[in-house]
C-alpha cells in the first residue's frame, strides 16, 4: 500500500500556549501544565466566556533571521520560530550546501484560518469606513499558502511548497502530505506542520456554537463543558531513514502510515456513529501493517466538547474492540487547549516524543470520567510504559478525519 | 513508489465565466471571445474600474434542481456544481458512489473569503451572539470541500490545497499522489475560487492588476497586469485499471506532475524562471517524456509583467529551440488573457481546456500545463493522449 521509503522523524518544534520548544513543551505536558486565562487578543466583553490559551511573550525577532518580522503575521512568526526549533533540534543547517539540497527540500503547513488577523484588519477598516487604509499587506500576508511560503523563505527550502488548510485536522493532513511527497521521491527533506494564531473570528464562532467552556477543558469528564480556544505552532522534521541514518541523526519515531476519511455528513457535528473516525483509524492501521491490539498510546483529538469526547470514545471502541480499554489515551488539549491547525502537529511531536521517551501525557483536569468515555484517558498524572505504536487523531469541520500512526524506531 | 498504477482522466466539471462545459470554455477560447467585463456582482466603492471575469448568472439552484443550497455559500455552490458535472460526465453515478469510494482534493487561494470577512464584520456589528452557526461552517478553508463530500456523498479522502494561483495543479498532483499510492481509487480534484469584493480591493492594492478597463496582454511587451476571475473546475482521476473494469471513458492520462518553490517569489527573475524551468523538467521525469514529446503548452502568463517574463524564460530553458527561445513548432498559450486569473480554478481550467485541443486535434499527443503561484508556488502536470504512445 504505502510506498517503499520509510520516513522517520528527526526533528521536533513547537510554538505553543505551555512553551516554546521541545523541551519545554514536553516538560510542561508531562508535568500537567495548562496554558488557559483570560483572552487578551482582543476585547471579550461581548461573549459570556473569556479564557483562551494564547502564546504570551513570544518575541519574532528572536526567531526570524531573515524575512522582516514586521511583514510576516503572527501564524507565519509563529510557523517560523517553529522550522527554527525542529531544524537545530534535527541537527540541520540549511545553510549547508553539503547535508541539504535546498530543490529537494519542502515545507507542508496545516492550518485553520491561516492569518486571521489580516483579515479582520481588513475588516477593521472596512467598519472604519476606511478602505484606503488597506494595503498591499492584505494580499500579500492573509491568504493562508504563506504559512508554507513564509517558511521557505526563512529557511531557503526550495522543494515542494503547500498548505493544507483541512481546519483542526490540518496537520495531520500535512505530514501526511509530506509522507506521500517523501515516499514518492519528490523530496529529500521535508518540514511539516501546523499554525494559527488566536482569532476573534474563530473564538466567536466556537462562542455561538457554545463550544467554548467557561474555566477549563476537561476532555473524557462526564460534566465537561467544552473546549478552550488556543494558538501556535508544531513542525517536525521528517527524512526518509536511509538518510536520517547516513547522517547518524536522532530518530524519534518512523511515521508508519496514515488514514484519511470523510464523514459526508455534517459540517460541524461529527457522524452520531463515529464512522468516519473509525475508518480513518482502521485505514492508518492497515497502512501500517498494524493490528489494533499493537497500539500502545491514543493521542485523542479530545477537543473537550461534550460530543466529540463522546463520539470519539464510540469510534475508538468501534475499531479496537474487546481491547478498547486497555489502550492509554490522552489528550493534551487538556493543557494547550485546541490550537486548531497546530493541533495535530503538536500532537503527532508530542506521539513521536511519546514513542522516544517511553512517556505518556495526562489528560488533565479529568475528575469524573464519563461512562459514555469508558477507556483509560490516562488522567490527571503522566505515566511511564513502552510505547512502540502510538495513534494521532484529528478530526475537523467539513467532516474531514485523519489518522496517524508513530512506531518506535529500533536503534 | 508503487509505480504501475497509472492516473486516467474521465471527465470534467466546468463553472466558469466562459460556459459551463469543457466544450463551450474551449470553443469561447478559440474564438478570442473574452470573459471580462466590469464588476455586476457587488458595489466597488471607490475602486477603478478593472475588468473581471465573473459567473453573472450562476445559478446553482438550476444546475442542481432539488436540495436545500441555503447552508452553502457562493463559492462552496460553483464548487458543488462543478462537482455534480465532473460525476455525471464520468458516469460517476450514485449508485456508483454508494459501493465504491469518491474523494475530493480541492485547491482554492481564498475559498469562502468573503464569507469569512461577513461574518467577522457581523459580530462587530451586531455582537457575537447574532453571528449565524452555518455562516461560522462555511468560515473554515476546508468548507467548501466539505460542503461538496456531504451534496455528493463523497466519503473518500477529503482534502483541500492551498498554493496560490498554483493551487489547482496542486490539488491535481496531489490526487495523482494518493491514487499511485494506492490510497485512493477515485478522486475529484481542481479548484476553485470566487470573486468578491475583499479580493478585489486586496488585489488592488498591491498594483498587479492591469488598470481600469484594461485588458490582461499576456507576453506582450505592452502588458500592465493581470485581471481577476472566478470559477470551479473539477476532474474526475481514477486508477486506470478501476476506470477500465466500469467501462469509464477516458479523456487523458495524467502521466506526471512537478513542484518547485521560488525562494525570492517573484522578486529575483533568474530564481523566478529556474523555478519554472524546475517544475517543468519535474513533470516531464515523472512522465517519462523528454521536452521534445511535448505538443503543446498551456502557460500560467495573466499580464504579469514580471511573472510572465518568469515564465517565458523559464519555459525557453526547457526546449530546445533558438537560443533563448522556444521552438516554433510548440504552441504556447495563456488563456488566462481572455479568462482572467481564476487563482485556485485557472490550472484546473487549463487543464479542462486543454483536453478538447486534444479530443480535436491527434497531433497533441502529450501537454504541458503550468502554474505560477504569486508567492513563489510553481506546478506543472502533463497530459497525454489515451491512446497515445504507452509506456
Amino acid at each position: 500500500m504505502k510506498g517503499g521509503r520509510r520516513i522517520v522523524v528527526t526533528g521536533i518544534g513547537a510554538v505553543t500556549p505551555v512553551g516554546t520548544g521541545k523541551t519545554e513543551l514536553w516538560e510542561a505536558l508531562l508535568a500537567g501544565r495548562s496554558g488557559f486565562s483570560a483572552v487578551e487578543s482582543f476585547d471579550t466583553r461581548g461573549h459570556t466566556v473569556h479564557q483562551g490559551a494564547e502564546v504570551r511573550g513570544f518575541r519574532p525577532a528572536d526567531h526570524v533571521r531573515h524575512l522582516d518580522p514586521a511583514r510576516l503575521g503572527r501564524a507565519s512568526q509563529f510557523a517560523i520560530a517553529a522550522a527554527w526549533l525542529a531544524l537545530a533540534d534535527a541537527g540541520i543547517d540549511p545553510a549547508d550546501a553539503v547535508a541539504v539540497d535546498p530543490e529537494r527540500a519542502g515545507v507542508a503547513m496545516g492550518t485553520t484560518s491561516g492569518e486571521p488577523r489580516e483579515i479582520e484588519r481588513l475588516d477593521d477598516c472596512l467598519l472604519a469606513a476606511k478602505p484606503e487604509d488597506v494595503g498591499a499587506w492584505f494580499a500579500d500576508l492573509y491568504p493562508c499558502h504563506v504559512l508554507a511560503s513564509h517558511v521557505a523563505a526563512e529557511v531557503g527550502f526550495e522543494g515542494p511548497n503547500t498548505v493544507i488548510p483541512t481546519a483542526c485536522a490540518a496537520g495531520n493532513y500535512a505530514i501526511a502530505h509530506a509522507l506521500d511527497l517523501l515516499s514518492a521521491g519528490r523530496a529529500e527533506l521535508m518540514l511539516a506542520g501546523g499554525a494559527d494564531a488566536f482569532s476573534r473570528i474563530t473564538y466567536t464562532g466556537f462562542a455561538r456554537l457554545g463550544a467554548i467552556a467557561p474555566e477549563t477543558c476537561q476532555p473524557f469528564d462526564r460534566n465537561r463543558k467544552g473546549m478552550i480556544p488556543g494558538e501556535g505552532a508544531g513542525m517536525v522534521v521528517l527524512e526518509p531513514l536511509d538518510r536520517a541514518r547516513r547522517r547518524g541523526a536522532r530518530i524519534y519515531a518512523e511515521v508508519a502510515g496514515y488514514g484519511l476519511s470523510c464523514d459526508a455528513h455534517h459540517m460541524t457535528a461529527a457522524h452520531p456513529e463515529g464512522s468516519g473516525a473509525a475508518r480513518a483509524m482502521e485505514r492508518a492501521l492497515a497502512e501500517s501493517g498494524r493490528n489494533a491490539s499493537e497500539v500502545s498510546y491514543i493521542s485523542a483529538h479530545g477537543t473537550g466538547t461534550p460530543t466529540n469526547d463522546r463520539l470519539e470514545s464510540l469510534a475508538v471502541k468501534r475499531v479496537f474492540g474487546e481491547g478498547a480499554r486497555k489502550v492509554p489515551i490522552s489528550s493534551i488539549k487538556s493543557m494547550l487547549g485546541h490550537t486548531m491547525g497546530a493541533a495535530s502537529a503538536i500532537e503527532a511531536a508530542v506521539c513521536a516524543l511519546a514513542v522516544y521517551e517511553d512517556k505518556i501525557p495526562p489528560t488533565m483536569n479529568l475528575e469524573e470520567p464519563d461512562p459514555e468515555c469508558d477507556l483509560d484517558c490516562v488522567p490527571n498524572v503522566a505515566r511511564e510504559l513502552s510505547v512502540r505504536v502510538a495513534m494521532n487523531n484529528a478530526y475537523a469541520f467539513g467532516g474531514n478525519n485523519a489518522s496517524l500512526i508513530l512506531e518506535k524506531h529500533e536503534r | 513508489m508503487s509505480g504501475d498504477r497509472r492516473v486516467v482522466l474521465t471527465g470534467a466539471g466546468v463553472v466558469s465565466p466562459l460556459g459551463d462545459t469543457g466544450a463551450a470554455l474551449h470553443a469561447a477560447l478559440l474564438a478570442g471571445r473574452s470573459a471580462l467585463s466590469p464588476v455586476t456582482l457587488f458595489p466597488t466603492d471607490g475602486l477603478p474600474a478593472f475588468l473581471v471575469g465573473e459567473l453573472a448568472g450562476f445559478d446553482a439552484q438550476a444546475s442542481l434542481g432539488e436540495g436545500n443550497l441555503r447552508p452553502l455559500d457562493r463559492i462552496s455552490r460553483m464548487v458543488v456544481v462543478a462537482a455534480e458535472r465532473a460525476l455525471t460526465a464520468s458516469g460517476f453515478s450514485r449508485p456508483l458512489r454508494a459501493g465504491r469510494e469518491v474523494g475530493l482534493v480541492l485547491g482554492t487561494m481564498l475559498s469562502g473569503v468573503r464569507t469569512i470577512a461577513e461574518f467577522d464584520r457581523r459580530g462587530l456589528t451586531r455582537g457575537p451572539s447574532y453571528v449565524s452557526p452555518l455562516d461560522f461552517a462555511n468560515t473554515v478553508i476546508n468548507a467548501a470541500a466539505g460542503q461538496t463530500a456531504i451534496w455528493h456523498d463523497l466519503r473518500g479522502v477529503n482534502s483541500t490545497i492551498a498554493g496560490s494561483a498554483a493551487s489547482g495543479l496542486q490539488a491535481i498532483a496531489s490526487a495523482v499522489d494518493l491514487i499511485r499510492s494506492g490510497r485512493a481509487d477515485a478522486l475529484l480534484a481542481g479548484g476553485a475560487d470566487e470573486l468578491c469584493y475583499e479580493t478585489l480591493l486586496g488585489f488592488a492594492r498591491t498594483g498587479r492588476l492591469c488598470g481600469a478597463g484594461v485588458r490582461p496582454l499576456p507576453f506582450d511587451p505592452r502588458r500592465s497586469g493581470f485581471a481577476l476571475a472566478e470559477g470551479a473546475a473539477l476532474v474526475m482521476l481514477e486508477e486506470a485499471e478501476s476506470a477500465a473494469a466500469r467501462g469509464a471513458v477516458v479523456l487523458a492520462e495524467v502521466r506526471g506532475h512537478g513542484t518547485a518553490f521560488d525562494r525570492s517569489r517573484g522578486a529575483d527573475p533568474a530564481r523566478a524562471a529556474r523555478a519554472v524551468t524546475r517544475a517543468l523538467v519535474a513533470a516531464l521525469d515523472d512522465a517519462g517524456l523528454q521536452p521534445e514529446a511535448i505538443d503543446a503548452l498551456s502557460a500560467a502568463a495573466n499580464g504579469s509583467v514580471l511573472g510572465d517574463a518568469a515564465e517565458a524564460a523559464g519555459i525557453a530553458a526547457v526546449f530546445p529551440g533558438r537560443p533563448g527561445r522556444p521552438p516554433k513548432d510548440l504552441p504556447i498559450s495563456a488563456v488566462k488573457g481572455l479568462l482572467g486569473e481564476a487563482l485556485g480554478a485557472g490550472g484546473a481550467l487549463q487543464v479542462i481546456d486543454l483536453l478538447e485541443t486534444m479530443r480535436e486535434s491527434v497531433a497533441v499527443r502529450h501537454a504541458l500545463i503550468d502554474a505560477m503561484g504569486f508567492d513563489g508556488q510553481h506546478a506543472a502536470v502533463v497530459l497525454a493522449r489515451p491512446d497515445g504512445s504507452g509506456r
